[in-house]
């Protein structure tokens, strides 16, 4: 479980989050939603500690990061597997490598064991033959199986998930939401998903926080989303007109 | 001025981060060795080239401007020597290499920058700074001495072949020249140079790589930048050092 208590961060003069308190819960596909510059990425990049809060706290199954040293940090952020939006494969490595390095820095597994963890990644994510490709001889879906595979590696115990099917097509979107709540409940993680997609939303939206300029605005569950009557959340749930038309109806 | 000192600031914040304790010794030395490789041996084809044609060059400018006949002929061989192992090798060669390795080092590490991949290793826990500039800060201190010794054999020898050929003097007194009044204290005040040179050739791109802001133009313009203040940083360390060495 990560708690996190009356959150707020500026960049100069420009108030990003204000007073954000919310708990995601362990098992379930925790969702920030919000419109493109409503503060989710800031949000997601300061619990894990990208950025440095101004005000309030954070707690990872009651440790507070927030008061952590360097290395107390370091010990929690090998419990954290992280998809970003790009994916941030490293760009050098082949897919093989990109999941071994992980385990290369921080475990004393033997090069067959590590190469056995790769496999059981790979085949968890369903992807097989890539071990020897580059990223950029993958497409956007494979690469972002690759990020799953490399943020799981470690058997973390809380993944994040930024924007993780912005590029892919509404199926592929899907196929990745699925996976990663699959991966969820079977490892038992924390997981925080950022996303803007309403397919997501309503695919596997079990506990949503809704930002609305920096400010938590809404939460509840993907029933929840569709009775709303919160006119900041059904003008981004019913954003083109014909969805309009569809609620109304 | 104050953004100077702020980068400046910013600079040395970063070295502090690069030098603290590696997570594990064996894959920052595997990094290493990668590292020694494409700094290295990426850079010998254009090192070779340069130094052979501008020890000839030195050599046809020393012969063609010295009409007086009470400086021997074999001066031209220690002028080349000389000019090539205090100056040219350790200084020029450096200066070339901040232009080629620096843009390098800049457009690697910016991209990783844009495309998070130095986010995904601060999420695993990595110190992405020691990790990505340490291995090429180490691998330079340890492979560009070593060009510049190539470099100064290929000078002299590019201007050994020119003598051996050219009507202005002998291969001989050529060699009697390059032999002159050699001391090795010359070749050492030119490898001290070269590891501050090397250390900032790899230190100062790394630090416009790892702070770029934006996208792809962002890089060219950081590229641009290191190489500019590599140069100016390398001149003035020049200085500094001959000052204090030979002086």
């Amino acid at each position: 479980m990560i708690e996190i208590k009356n959150i707020s961060k500026s960049f100069g003069n420009h108030k990003v989050l204000e007073d954000v308190s919310h708990v995601f819960k362990q098992g379930e596909m925790n969702l920030i939603i919000g419109a493109s510059g409503s503060g989710k990425s800031v949000l997601i990049k300061c619990i894990v500690g990208l950025h440095e809060i101004d005000e309030g706290s954070i707690e990872f199954d009651g440790r507070n990061f927030t008061q952590m040293g360097f290395m107390q940090r370091k010990s929690i952020r090998s419990e954290v597997g992280m998809l970003f939006q790009a994916s941030a494969l490293f760009n050098s490595l082949t897919v093989e490598d990109n999941i071994l390095f992980p385990l290369q820095m921080y475990t004393k597994m033997t090069r067959e064991e590590m190469l056995d963890r790769v496999n059981f990644c790979l085949n968890r994510v369903n992807l097989t033959n890539a071990n020897f490709k580059y990223p950029a001889e993958l497409s956007g879906g494979m690469q972002k199986r690759v990020g799953i595979a490399r943020a799981i590696a470690l058997n973390p115990k809380y993944l994040f998930c930024d924007e993780p099917n912005s590029g892919l097509d509404p199926r592929t979107g899907i196929v990745i939401d699925n996976l990663i709540l699959e991966i969820t409940r079977e490892f038992q993680m924390t997981t925080i998903v950022v996303t803007h997609d309403m397919n997501s939303v309503m695919e596997t939206g079990e506990n949503i926080l809704f930002l609305h300029q920096g400010k938590k605005w809404w939460m509840g569950n993907n029933i929840d989303i569709l009775q709303t009557d919160n006119k900041e959340l059904c003008e981004f749930v019913y954003a083109s007109k014909i969805m309009q038309r569809f609620k109304n109806h | 001025m104050l953004t100077a000192l702020h980068q400046i600031g910013q600079y040395f914040l970063l070295l502090n981060r690069v030098f603290k304790k590696p997570e594990n010794l064996s894959l920052y030395w595997r990094q290493t060795l990668t590292e020694m490789v494409s700094l290295g041996l990426g850079s010998l084809g254009l090192i070779a080239i340069i130094s052979f044609f501008m020890g000839a060059v030195v050599t046809l400018q020393t012969a063609s401007n010295i009409d007086s006949p009470l400086i021997p002929d074999y001066a031209i061989g220690f002028a080349t020597r000389q000019s090539f192992i205090l100056e040219l090798a350790p200084t020029m060669m450096c200066l070339i290499l901040a232009g080629k390795i620096g843009s390098n080092i800049v457009s690697e590490i910016g991209t990783m920058r844009i495309t998070e991949q130095i986010d995904a290793y601060e999420i695993m826990g990595v110190n992405s700074a020691s990790y990505l500039i340490l291995p090429k800060i180490v691998a330079a201190l340890m492979i560009v001495p070593l060009i510049i010794i190539y470099s100064m054999f290929l000078g002299v020898l590019g201007g050994a072949v020119v003598s051996s050929y050219s009507d202005f003097s002998t291969m001989d007194k050529y060699l009697i020249g390059i032999r002159w009044k050699f001391t090795l204290f010359s070749i050492i005040y030119a490898l001290i140079k070269t590891l501050f040179f090397a250390f900032i050739i790899t230190s100062v791109p790394s630090f416009f790589g790892y702070y770029v802001r934006g996208g792809s133009l962002e890089i060219g313009k950081a590229a641009t930048k290191s190489v500019v203040y590599s140069s100016i940083a390398i001149l003035i360390i020049n200085y500094i050092l001959t000052e204090l060495l030979l002086m």
